[in-house]
């Protein structure tokens, strides 16, 4: 089931971020498959997921709890929009939507820490940067890992993986 | 047979029709669910925003305690990793590290001498200063397992939490100068602000208590990695190289604990108030091993019972 699938893999990136410490710990995988489900253009998947996993990472940080919830949200709809407007399909074109769901998510959460009262300690430039490479990097290689594992025409290349096999060894013949 | 044929035909592009206006739908509705989800963040972050720091969310404690196992067994992962690999580069030069550990051993040894003697002659100082140990404090040994999960705070996370007797805003230590304090709690773990934060601030002296009056305190700056020591008077000496210790008025840190070194003197005047910044003592970027102090701060009377003429047999 692809739901139990989309909520195994955010498991796992929540996780691993709690875990993670600097330099890896720039990597935001939550935020990675968040943008995945967004370019699969499923819209209320991507909000919850989106919901989810900012709200899971605020809840074991400092900072406000909502925050990354909200950023995350408002990303994940971004990313949906443009998927719906714009064929995304390509490898390399989800490179610049990594980098600009990255900056997004970024700027969404140390807006809203500022705006309350709770700036984040961290230099935001340098931060920021880090982030963006980090995710960027790391992103597209995910992606394209949970493009072979999950998506439909995968699965189906599995399963006719045997048939094509059996197609090239050619025709039997018969009497033999 | 026709019949049959134009039923069938008509009921597909029923369910087609169905499938196409199901996606419309879909778009339509999604700005309302985001718009729904965004005012529920919202509404959380403007409840977390409005308690006060030390009141804890229940969803914090819980989800620290859920994840600590992970983060142990992610934090001893790569311990052992790292020591593999550091063990592997290290090994050409045991020998001269050898040599070297044995040097500093010595010099070592020289200053401890010469530390009981100065800690003989504090003893003698706070007696002058009329400053006694109203409570003794005991440790608990923690290890960092993680640091700040958005990346955008300064904050660690300690395998020790208030099953092992830590209270919020107890100190933490290590053997070479103050971590920072205890800000979030779980039974297992225990979330530190670091005393590089902005936010973190100590009651300070330069020197030791009693040989100095460069009474000040000492606030964070942040990613640079230092602390900013202010309100010294310009009239105090104080030279690159002094250390400067905790006084235990601010209530958090007990008195005569290394804070760190002076890096960076700009020199005050008789009413402008030196510029001072300290390097930290403990390595905050390596932390691995740390100590939570059960300390409480003794208690300070109400300020009108420290007035002259007050009946002080009144309660």
């Amino acid at each position: 089931m692809p739901q139990l699938k989309t909520a195994a893999a955010l498991a796992v990136a929540i996780i691993l971020q709690l875990c993670l410490r600097p330099p890896l710990s720039y990597v935001d995988l939550p935020l990675i498959v968040v943008v995945y489900i967004a370019l699969q253009r499923h819209a209320w998947h991507a909000l919850i997921v989106g919901t989810i996993a900012g709200l899971a990472v605020d809840a074991a940080s400092v900072g406000l709890i909502g925050a990354g919830g909200f950023s995350k949200t408002l990303t994940a709809y971004l990313i949906y929009v443009a998927a719906t407007r714009v064929n995304l399909e390509n490898t390399l074109l989800r490179i610049p939507v990594l980098a600009a769901a990255s900056i997004i998510d970024s700027a969404i959460y140390v807006f809203w820490h500022r705006s309350l009262g709770y700036p984040p300690t961290m230099p935001f430039m340098q931060t920021l940067a880090y982030r963006l490479i980090a995710t960027t990097i790391v992103g597209t290689f995910a992606l394209y890992l949970l493009n072979s594992l999950f998506t439909e025409r995968a699965r189906q290349r599995r399963t006719f993986a045997s048939r094509r096999k059996g197609a090239r060894r050619g025709p039997r013949k018969l009497g033999r | 047979m026709f019949a049959y044929f134009s039923l069938f035909t008509l009921h597909l592009s029923l369910v087609q029709m169905a499938a196409i206006r199901t996606q419309k739908e879909i778009r339509q509705r999604a700005p309302i669910w985001l718009v729904v989800l965004l005012l529920t963040n919202l509404v959380i972050m403007a409840v977390d925003a409005r308690d006060s720091v030390t009141r804890q969310r229940l969803i914090r404690v819980w989800v620290q305690a859920l994840i600590s196992p992970a983060q142990n067994l992610s934090s001893g992962a790569s311990g052992a990793g790292t020591n593999f690999v550091r063990q592997i580069v290290n090994f050409r030069s045991t020998a001269a590290e050898n040599e070297n550990l044995k040097e500093q051993l010595f010099s070592a040894q020289k200053e401890l001498r010469n530390a009981e003697q100065a800690a003989t002659e504090n003893e003698r100082l706070k007696g002058l200063l009329g400053l006694k140990e109203q409570t003794g404090y005991e440790q608990v040994n923690a290890r960092v397992i993680a640091r700040d999960s958005s990346i955008w705070f300064n904050t660690i996370t300690i395998n020790r939490g208030s099953s092992s007797g830590i209270a919020l805003n107890m100190p933490v230590v290590t053997g070479s100068g103050i971590v920072g304090r205890v800000i979030a709690l779980s039974p297992w773990t225990a979330q530190v602000m670091m005393v590089t934060d902005e936010k973190a601030a100590a009651g300070a002296i330069v020197g030791q208590l009693g040989g100095s009056g460069a009474l000040g305190s000492v606030r964070g700056l942040g990613a640079k990695g230092l602390v900013e020591m202010r309100y010294v008077s310009g009239l105090e000496k104080v030279e690159v190289g002094n250390y400067i210790l905790t006084t235990g008025q601010d209530g958090i840190y007990p008195p005569g604990l290394t804070i760190g070194e002076v890096v960076q003197v700009n020199p005050g005047t008789a009413t402008q108030s030196h510029e001072i910044l300290i390097r930290p003592g403990a390595k905050l970027d390596q932390l691995e091993d740390v100590a939570v102090l059960l300390y409480r701060a003794p208690a300070r009377p109400a300020p009108e019972q420290t007035l002259p003429n007050v009946d002080k047999t009144k309660k």
